[in-house]
């Protein structure tokens, strides 16, 4: 960091083009790790895409009798003695589990030896909206019950958010930039957002960007009380199906995308393969209250057009849409704002559809794009069988569609109002 | 190039102060916030004490119908807004609002509200109200903040626990000087609550009486709440609305210990290479050091390691560098504990006048600095460190200097 940061200093205007500098930097995906309810590795998750299958499935592993939903998109069996050292694993609750299994598949795949890197320009950028929600839960009726004896110190130090991030530092011996974000249903892409920033920076020469989020109880139970879960009020039945006239809500899902972001001279220099590249990230917020999501899409729109400097290349939107009312007409609505008669050349479609709504899914969906782009297949959108026709753009339905992709972007949107846009290009 | 950022507004929420007047007065007067508990019973618990904030009153703030909305960590988080964003000169017209944001540094957040709604609903005594679940986000302040103001531009939160509003100083200081956005509303806000109260406890961190740091009888943290923000600002935006500049923010640096989920690297290993990277991205040498806010926990491992991680980086003058702890008056404030020490630290340069650490009695041979015990002291300050360290050796320094239109 010293001499990149020196060099930067130093240069004259003419020399701001090298690749010290911030305008110059560029970075790309070498790596990826996917920890899903559609299976686990990049592989297995690919193929369950492609077929169009769903992870979503009655909940198991309480009881959901006293609720009006019952679904959710929850993992699968996951060998978690395969991907994290014993001594590690133990001190580590379900989501530090699920996220450094993840970890591990992407550190596998992007060939990266860490004996020949310098942990200290080795990052790790996190993003989970609840973190250990079990974890919490769990000390906290055992102190409600037991009263300041109950309070178990094992779990309290797994239970903080940061916890992830820090069991990632731990078991790699990564002491660089360490970071952990938590923003709703944008809490992965920002941590990602970020990462390309301070690789840009030059703060770091590798950054593990992503995070995710575990299925409890107590999270199905605060959906539940908040209304936000399918079927909602509504007669109609439950389930995730973005853009469909009778779309009523979201169904929850849970897992881990982990991407190692690189910048390009690091991963050229290593002969990294290289599955895409991020050339932009936009971020702006809606004002219009806590739990709305903005509803015009204005600032969805602003948010994509600071995201990608070349509109005209964008044929795949991975679209935010959440199956729930407000936000899928939004969004529809600022892709429109953004790309007008071109809006409907570009392919949408919702990966939401068949991993379930969580805040952290934004790792899943970026690998998700980053495929896309490697193989290019777009991905499709599930469950949707009769499209509003507010939602009247290039929407993907049931089967994947093959279609070279020069650059897509993908949406993040929260309720209260930040969202975010990250852009991907095809490297090579 | 690199954008410059300054500081044009402070607000703080805490137990000796609910404005930056009267916070400053009680820094520099040597107040201590500590008292008995009266968020929760605390006659179960072996420790009574923490440092709540007091005669604050919501509905001198707010109305009974947003009170029911917002948490005390929202209601803290407002009214420090509310003074940042005063103080700073600012308006809605007076800014793009698309080009100004928010990123807080969140800890335990509404979890208060959170925890009241599962203790009703676990002993099964009434249908508790699910408005206290709205809280449950981490980013819930941050939102309430944005929606507030009208700001447009990027907004997020980071959660590193007690290094968290540091960290969003960090990232909100990046986003500027790259030139996204103009203006950032910035730091953080927290409340006390049972859950982190008792976990501190568990982890038997927490100091019977008061808190002592770098003192020989120090037994750990005391639990603190309350709200720090800062309004960041691009130099050149500032200076044409002429906006009142408080310091200079010059750079930051975090890191990873990758040592232990809890306890500090002891040999201050982290704490040197965090302050190395934040003075080299600042452009400072240490000689241009003249105070460090410490973190200062006065937990026994925390305060040795960073008394080491700072010989490391000043070597001899590191003797003559006064630090301050004020966590032994403000209490550990956790999520929001970056923030309400980052703004001492911009008052500390701003007024050159160094805030002391209270309780120093006993001095400690493994603590051998000079922590300005029990006094505050004068001093022309150049540049100032904020130090933040959290649990699995999050460490994060920021870098403020004393502002010159050169």
């Amino acid at each position: 960091m010293e001499v990149d940061n020196k060099t930067f200093k130093n240069t004259s205007n003419s020399e701001l083009q090298t690749p010290h500098s911030p305008e110059a930097r560029r970075v790309v995906i070498t790596g990826l790790g996917i920890v899903s309810s559609l299976g686990v590795g990049k592989e297995e998750f690919w193929e369950n895409c492609l077929q169009g299958i769903s992870g979503i499935r009655p909940i198991r592993g309480f009881d959901v009798n006293s609720y009006r939903s019952r679904l959710g998109a929850q993992l699968p069996e996951v060998d978690f003695k395969a991907f994290i050292k014993p001594a590690n694993l133990r001190r580590m609750d379900r989501i530090g589990r699920i996220v450094l299994s993840a970890v591990r598949l992407a550190l596998d795949d992007s060939g990266i030896d860490l004996k020949k890197e310098d942990p200290h320009r080795m990052g790790i950028s996190m993003g989970t909206g609840l973190g250990s929600s079990d974890t919490v839960d769990q000390f906290f009726r055992s102190l409600l019950k037991e009263g300041p004896i109950g309070a178990a110190p094992l779990l309290f130090q797994t239970a903080v958010p940061n916890a992830i991030a820090s069991h990632c530092s731990i078991e790699y011996g990564i002491k660089g930039i360490n970071l952990t974000f938590s923003h709703k249903e944008t809490s992965t892409e920002m941590a990602m957002a970020f990462a390309y920033h301070l690789l840009k920076e030059g703060r770091a020469d590798i950054i593990l960007a992503g995070g995710g989020d575990e299925l409890s109880e107590p999270l199905y139970h605060v959906y539940s009380m908040l209304g936000a879960l399918s079927p909602g009020r509504g007669k109609t039945l439950e389930g995730m199906r973005p853009f469909d006239r009778n779309r009523n809500g979201i169904v929850l899902g849970e897992g881990s995308g982990i991407l190692v972001l690189e910048t390009l001279e690091h991963a050229e220099k290593r002969g990294a393969k290289i599955y895409a590249e991020v050339s932009g990230v936009g971020m702006a917020g809606s004002t219009e209250g806590l739990l709305r999501y903005d509803l015009k899409g204005d600032s969805i729109a602003k948010a994509m057009s600071i995201a990608t400097k070349e509109p005209s290349t964008i044929d795949y939107i991975s679209a935010a849409a959440n199956s729930t009312p407000d936000l899928d007409r939004a969004e529809i609505l600022a892709i429109k704002k953004v790309f007008r008669e071109r809006a409907r050349e570009i392919s949408v479609s919702g990966l939401k559809s068949m991993i379930g709504e969580f805040d952290g899914s934004g790792g899943i969906r970026a690998c998700g794009v980053a495929l896309s782009l490697h193989h290019g297949v777009i991905l499709p959108t599930i469950g949707t069988e009769d499209l509003d026709p507010q939602c009247d753009l290039n929407i993907i339905l049931g089967q994947p569609e093959k279609r070279e992709i020069r650059s897509a972007l993908l949406n993040g949107c929260s309720n209260g109002g930040s969202n975010i846009s990250v852009w991907f290009k095809r490297y090579g | 190039m690199r954008k410059r950022v300054v500081i044009t507004g402070l607000g703080v929420v805490s137990a000796v102060g609910n404005s930056i007047p009267e916070f400053w007065d009680s820094l520099i007067g040597g107040k201590d916030g500590t008292k008995e508990i009266t968020a929760f019973d605390p006659s179960p618990y072996r420790t009574k004490m923490a440092a709540e904030v007091s005669n604050f009153e919501p509905e001198a703030h707010f109305s009974k119908k947003e009170i029911r909305r917002l948490s005390r960590c929202d209601q803290f988080g407002l009214v420090a807004f509310r003074e940042a964003w005063r103080s700073a000169q600012l308006d809605r017209d007076l800014v793009d609002r698309e080009r100004a944001g928010v990123v807080l540094g969140a800890g335990s957040g509404g979890i208060l509200s959170v925890e009241k709604y599962f203790r009703d609903f676990y002993q099964g005594l009434k249908r508790p109200s699910p408005s206290l679940l709205i809280s449950y986000s981490l980013a819930t302040t941050t939102d309430h903040i944005a929606i507030e103001s009208g700001l447009k531009g990027l907004r997020s939160t980071t959660t590193t626990v007690c290094s968290s509003s540091s960290a969003s100083i960090g990232v909100a200081y990046e986003m500027i000087q790259t030139g996204l956005v103009d203006v950032m509303v910035t730091g953080g806000s927290d409340s006390l609550c049972e859950v982190s109260y008792s976990g501190f406890g568990s982890l038997k961190l927490i100091d019977p009486e008061s808190c002592k740091p770098f003192d020989k009888r120090r037994q750990g943290l005391i639990i603190g709440e309350g709200a720090g923000l800062l309004i960041l600002e691009e130099l050149e935006h500032a200076l044409r609305r002429d906006a009142p500049i408080r310091s200079e923010f010059m750079g930051y640096g975090i890191c990873a210990d990758a040592y232990h989920l809890t306890a500090p690297e002891p040999n201050g290993e982290g704490v040197e290479r965090v302050i190395r990277i934040a003075l080299d991205h600042a452009g400072i040498t240490p000689e241009g050091v003249d105070t460090i806010n410490a973190h200062g926990t006065a937990t026994p491992f925390n305060d040795i390691a960073e008394t080491r991680g700072i010989k490391r980086v000043f070597g001899e003058r590191a003797k003559d560098i006064p630090i301050s702890g004020i966590k032994s008056m403000v209490g550990h404030c956790l999520g929001s504990a970056g923030g309400i020490e980052a703004v001492a630290t911009v008052l500390t340069v701003e007024n050159g006048i160094i805030p002391p650490t209270i309780h120093y009695q006993v001095p400690d041979p493994l603590c051998d600095l000079n922590y300005t015990p029990n006094q505050s002291i004068q001093r022309e300050v150049r540049a100032a460190l904020s130090n933040s360290f959290a649990f699995g050796g999050n460490n994060v320094c920021l870098v403020f200097k004393k502002f010159s239109s050169e």
